[in-house]
């Protein structure tokens, strides 16, 4: 029995705030934040996100964002496009539905992060997925919470997902 | 075994001792383990021997999912689990998650049901559903910035079809293609409350004499736009553009199913000629007939909803500049094709006479812009039209009801880009001129021919003093007010009612200018005091240098100036500005307005009227 495919998952992750949030947020939040991190999870030769407008996809690299800041290998997937592309509809069809968007709770993180643990097993780092709960411990945070909380952030670029190809 | 001791142990501490048992015991007694099994849509607890097979473990949990074995893949640890293999092979431990994904055979189609087809081709179900294409070719990057603003771009793309209907081909191929351009025309936010709105929708789509023909030959078409149901699901896809596409997909590939049938090709080509000219025809005139609507008109987005029907035949917002757009339209409109030839031949010369100043003016002088004149000032008849359709009316209710939109909409005309200045004067016109468009004298006087033919005499006087006497101009205004001024009285008249969101330009005089309506009989009189104007204008602005920035006012007085030249009446001694409103001044000083300067602009530009002025004021301190 041959061994089947595996196919390199990597992890890209974008500093919304260009390199402002490390500068300001010691004395805005009073504690130092490295990035407002986007995330998406590249696999197949693809980019795959999660935005206020749904699950999306683009070439690598290819929403204005342009190219990530850094990139983390999660590791392998034997998953096929075609499943992978299957599990996504499902998941674009209750958890990450586009209104299920919100910048806290269910964001481009949370996503990729099920994304990954489905692909590889494992989590995307924590710092990342820390986030929401650093900014929101931070008096500064709550009292912002709710003009940020309908915050919707899409990174253009992208197109929704589809029916897959040739799904029987 | 020492595996299933180290294994059990630390995610299960309640279980140590039994586990400490177990490999003393019998190693042949298989320990339950609880694994987790997480679908994209659930998860679930199931509790199996640890040493069974993957196949054993799909056929306890294929019950609780409804599903055959054979459908169920599981993934563990970027591994998918064969049916042979074992859960200790993988590692799956008590406590771990195991992911499932269901494959389903015949994927039926997630969305909603469609609106039945008018033409009663029904969709199949079971139509292979194609892929949603990615290549964002040639409309990446320009458009990732969102707002109708990006359309504007599109003219560079190179669509270059001078054929109306090729374009608007064209243009839709384009827009299907990049779904993140309908997204972004669906997320603007005029858009979709336009969309929302099913009654308008309704009106609008009934208010097109085509499509009421349509309607009473195929009386299927009424039911739908009847009823509610229908309509409101046809606006929910059209908003959502992955459904939209989507359905279009599936209606093409029905389309494409149908041919093969023996005889279906007649039916279609019946289909077609049936249904889809009319609308085409009924989508072109419209257009042909509104060619100033640029970017964001509402008319245009209106049609919009007809892709319930057959093919998408929206007449997509134009986004063109005025020139080209002027010039296109005017060669393919089909209601004036006749009047493009002599209007062309005509625009060369006038183009000559193109020495304006000013920016604004010489944009409306351009060659395409005076073709078009030419055309609308032969043919009154469609300007009437135009602005007794009912569409127009509703929207320039809704406009006048709504200043920030219409200010938005017209904002983004590519007119304005160029000149802020214009914009910012815009600005505060805008609510008084959708009431004058309101106004049916104003209506009337715009489908009065000799009243278009006197107001582009008045144009080409003022032009033929920019450029003999440009010393007078800056009196006016430097810069910016010229524009105004110059292209107000002109021939902007007619334009402006066609797309209220176009070349706006200072329509405000216009409601002054109704009462050159009765004294228009006289105006091929006068067509010889061409001269006259001249000298009126210098001596009328004396009194336009008092209030620099012009708004109606000072507008106002100067079109009652020549006019009353035009009659041959002297010019009046019109007293200051600051005379005349001298009590509402004092009463708005008193008042607290302090700001005179700014207090004589909003009554001049109210005409004296203190509450509007008040207003006016107020609304523009947040600014």
């Amino acid at each position: 029995m041959e061994p089947p495919n595996l196919y390199p998952v990597k992890l890209y992750v974008y500093d919304l705030s260009k390199g402002l949030a490390r500068r300001l947020s010691p004395i805005m939040l009073g504690k130092q934040l490295e990035g407002i991190w986007h995330t998406s999870i590249v696999v197949h030769k693809d980019e795959f996100y999660f935005g206020s407008g749904g699950i999306s996809s683009c070439p690598p690299g290819g929403t204005l964002l342009g190219p990530p800041d850094s990139v983390v290998d999660v590791g392998s997937t034997e998953v096929t496009e075609e499943l992978f592309q299957e599990y996504l509809s499902s998941l674009g069809e209750s958890l990450f539905r586009r209104e299920a968007y919100n910048v806290f709770e269910n964001n481009c993180n949370t996503f990729t992060n099920e994304v990954a643990q489905f692909l590889t097993g494992r989590k995307i780092p924590s710092y990342i997925t820390d986030l929401p709960s650093e900014i929101l411990s931070t008096p500064f945070g709550q009292a912002l919470r709710p003009f940020l909380d309908p915050v919707q952030i899409q990174p253009p670029g992208g197109s929704p997902l589809g029916r897959p190809n040739g799904q029987s | 075994m020492a595996e299933n001791g180290e294994s059990s142990g630390p995610p299960r501490p309640s279980r140590g001792p039994a586990a400490a048992q177990g490999p003393a015991s019998a190693p042949a007694e298989p320990k339950i383990i609880k694994v987790t099994v997480k679908t994209p849509k659930e998860k679930e607890e199931f509790a199996v021997p640890e040493n069974s097979s993957v196949q054993q473990f799909k056929e306890a949990i294929s019950k609780r999912f409804k599903s055959q074995t054979d459908q169920l893949v599981l993934i563990f640890a970027g591994k998918i689990l064969k049916d042979q293999d074992t859960l200790i092979q993988h590692g799956i431990h008590d406590g771990l998650t195991v992911h499932l994904v269901i494959k389903s055979q015949n994927r039926p189609q997630g969305q909603s049901t469609q609106p039945s087809n008018a033409a009663g081709t029904n969709t199949t179900s079971a139509s292979t559903p194609r892929s949603n294409s990615t290549s964002i070719s040639t409309n990446s990057n320009p458009f990732g910035l969102g707002s109708l603003g990006g359309l504007a771009g599109l003219s560079s793309l190179g669509l270059s079809s001078t054929n109306f209907s090729e374009l608007q081909n064209q243009m839709q191929q384009q827009l299907l293609s990049s779904p993140e351009m309908m997204i972004q025309i669906m997320e603007n936010p005029f858009v979709q409350s336009m969309l929302s709105n099913p009654d308008l929708m309704r009106q609008l789509i009934m208010a097109n004499p085509q499509m009421q023909q349509l309607i009473q030959r195929n009386p299927e078409i009424s039911h739908l736009l009847n009823n509610p149901d229908i309509m409101r699901q046809t606006l929910e896809i059209a908003r959502n553009p992955a459904m939209m596409q989507e359905m279009m997909r599936n209606q093409d590939l029905a389309l494409s199913n149908l041919e093969s049938i023996p005889g279906g090709y007649n039916a279609l080509r019946r289909m077609y000629t049936d249904i889809q000219e009319p609308m085409l025809n009924a989508a072109q005139e419209q257009f042909g007939g509104n060619p100033f609507a640029s970017v964001g008109s509402s008319s245009t987005s209106g049609e919009g909803t007809q892709p319930s029907r057959t093919e998408n035949r929206d007449p997509l917002p134009n986004p063109w500049a005025p020139p080209p757009a002027t010039q296109s339209s005017a060669t393919t409109s089909t209601t004036t094709s006749s009047g493009s030839g002599s209007g062309s031949s005509s625009s060369s010369a006038t183009g000559s006479t193109v020495a304006a100043a000013n920016y604004v003016a010489s944009i409306f002088s351009t060659p395409g812009m005076q073709s078009l004149l030419q055309q609308i000032t032969e043919n009154p008849q469609l300007i009437q039209n135009m602005l007794s359709a009912p569409y127009m009316r509703s929207m320039m209710q809704s406009l006048s009801q709504n200043p920030d939109l219409a200010a938005q909409m017209m904002l983004n005309s590519p007119v304005f880009t160029a000149n802020p200045q214009l914009q910012e004067q815009m600005r505060p016109q805008l609510p008084a001129f959708l009431q004058q468009m309101q106004n049916p004298d104003t209506l009337s006087a715009m489908s009065n021919p000799r009243a278009m033919q006197a107001l582009m005499q008045i144009q080409q006087g003022l032009q033929t003093l920019a450029t003999e006497a440009p010393g007078l101009i800056p009196s006016f205004t430097p810069g910016v007010g010229v524009g105004v001024l110059g292209t107000a009285i002109g021939p902007v008249g007619p334009v402006t009612p066609i797309g209220p969101i176009g070349p706006i330009v200072p329509f405000t005089p216009i409601g002054p200018i109704g009462p050159i309506g009765p004294t228009g009989p006289a105006g091929p009189g006068s067509t010889g005091s061409g001269g006259p104007p001249g000298p009126t204008v210098s001596s009328s602005t004396p009194s336009e240098t008092t209030s620099p920035t012009s708004e109606s006012g000072p507008n106002q007085q100067f079109i009652q100036q020549m006019v009353q030249a035009l009659a041959g009446a002297s010019p009046p001694q019109l007293p200051n500005p600051e005379v005349r409103f001298q009590q509402q001044l004092e009463q708005l000083n008193a008042m607290g307005f302090l700001n005179r300067e700014a207090n004589l602009q909003a009554l001049i530009a109210t005409g004296g009227d203190i509450n509007a002025a008040i207003e006016r004021l107020l609304g523009s301190q947040p600014s």
